[in-house]
């Protein structure tokens, strides 16, 4: 903390685990904060943009007042503009950017999906998602161009069908889309991030008795692996898409209130590939991050 | 009878090469079924998937799941059969069915216009028996008991459960006593 209302972030926006560091000063944040100084930072990516996103949304909520944005690095400030991060209204900037320091809209910036609001109504989610799939299709050749796979755009559209549906159907609760090729480190990385503040996949099952588990990052593996469904009697789109991300040796992360999964299909040669942790601190939702690397 | 759903998309109003959504499926379910009020018994419906590149688990639930298990108990009794799938529905599609598989305990499938993944003309779980009689129909279109049981080393009795079987899954047609291909 810079001073009593004040909350300097640390420079941890690189991944879904460093971000973690950030998830657990959520609760002061929420509590107590007026400001969050962002002059720390110096990279954010998709997955810690939407967590954060819901972080502020969170404070919204509960606090009724937006949360306020202080020093924001230039290239940050300009990354967020490029990604609608400030459209969704959900925080507050002391200085607004000006409209000469914005990045281009150009072709050579279309290897992102910037961030789209997911309804948790089933008719207005399913236009939203239809339109999220037309404006993939059109730019997919530049957000995969380092990745070759037949039928690549066409898994991406099953896995971003099936992903945003679980949004409407399960989570009781709006969310969000992103999507962005970076490199970092002399890698490419391919990341779709799809979060919500919703119900959590626990609470989603809790009527479902004959579910059973040994501990919340169990239940997330189950959700992946075997085709069971809060709602109906069987389900198959969380299945569906770990069958993808394998086939393409992809990454899939998912963090349910205070539980998380990673599943590493590149590593699998390494022996261990899928790590669970429990008692993280408890943020509200699901989030989820698809990777691919190259 | 043939459902070109290229065409049906457009009347459903959806957009896109890409079938996706429950709601999506529904509609597409209620206009097929609105266009085989006239549809004659042992009658094929052939939904043709051309220009259609995914179709969603959801979609598939909604649509061909729906009108696989129309088929097994309507009157009148018809036959579902797909033509034009691309690689990632057929994938979509049989993940489906394992799904309904396993937790209805009632297999199914569906036959195929085209050649698939798995080297034959169906999408779905077959033994190797059924998957050989599938094969054998498809060569030589009608056929007997007697036939079929040549061919697969299987006495008559054998052969009419096992088609029977087929039979009730609307895998084959059995019509005037005759067996054929769907």
């Amino acid at each position: 903390m810079t001073d009593k209302k004040t909350v300097l972030l640390p420079n941890k926006f690189r991944d879904p685990y460093t971000f973690e560091d950030v998830i657990n000063l959520a609760d002061t944040i929420v509590r107590d904060a007026d400001c969050l100084d962002l002059s720390r930072i110096s990279f954010i990516e998709p997955y810690s943009m939407l967590s954060f996103l819901l972080l502020g949304k969170m404070y919204l909520l509960k606090r009724g007042i937006k949360l306020k944005l202080i020093r924001i690095p230039l290239a940050i400030h300009q990354y967020l503009s490029r990604m609608d991060f400030f459209k969704t209204e959900i925080f507050e900037t002391a200085d607004s950017l000006n409209e000469k320091m914005m990045l281009k809209r150009s072709s050579l910036s279309k290897t992102i999906i910037e961030i789209v609001e997911i309804p948790n109504k089933e008719r207005e989610s399913v236009k939203v998602i239809t339109g999220v799939i037309e404006l993939f299709r059109k730019r997919a050749s530049f957000i995969l161009k380092h990745w070759f796979s037949d039928n690549l755009v066409d898994y991406f559209v099953t896995v971003i069908s099936e992903l945003c549906q679980n949004i409407f159907e399960h989570s009781l609760e709006s969310g969000y889309l992103s999507m962005q090729t970076y490199s970092l480190n002399n890698e490419k990385i391919f990341r779709l991030v799809i979060s919500d503040s919703g119900i959590g996949i626990v609470k989603s099952f809790e009527l479902n008795k004959e579910i059973q588990f040994d501990s919340p990052a169990k239940l997330i593996e189950m959700a992946l692996t075997t085709p069971i469904s809060s709602k109906r009697e069987y389900g198959y789109g969380l299945c569906q898409v770990n069958s993808i991300i394998e086939r393409l040796n992809g990454m899939i992360y998912i963090r349910s209130d205070n539980a998380s999964l990673s599943t590493l299909y590149n590593k699998t040669r390494s022996g261990s590939y899928i790590f669970y942790k429990n008692s993280l601190s408890p943020f509200s939702g699901t989030q989820i991050s698809i990777s691919l690397t190259a | 009878m043939v459902a070109e759903i290229s065409k049906l998309t457009k009347e459903i109003k959806h957009r896109g090469p890409d079938l996706i959504t429950r709601p999506v499926g529904r509609r597409m379910y209620a206009k097929i079924r609105d266009k085989m009020k006239n549809i004659s018994a042992h009658e094929v419906l052939l939904l043709d998937f051309e220009g259609i590149r995914v179709i969603d688990s959801s979609f598939i639930d909604e649509l061909i799941v729906r009108l696989i298990i129309d088929s097994w108990k309507s009157d009148p009794i018809f036959y579902v059969k797909l033509k034009n799938i691309s690689i990632i529905a057929e994938i979509n599609i049989d993940s489906v069915f394992k799904s309904f598989s396993q937790y209805n305990k009632n297999e199914i499938a569906v036959i195929t216009d085209g050649i698939r993944q798995n080297n034959s003309f169906y999408i779905g779980a077959l033994s190797k028996v059924e998957r050989e009689v599938i094969e054998y129909l498809r060569i030589n279109r009608n056929t007997s008991v007697h036939d079929i049981g040549v061919f697969i080393g299987m006495n008559d009795e054998e052969v009419s459960l096992l088609s029977d079987t087929l039979f009730r899954r609307r895998l084959l047609r059995i019509y005037n006593d005759h067996i054929s291909s769907v």
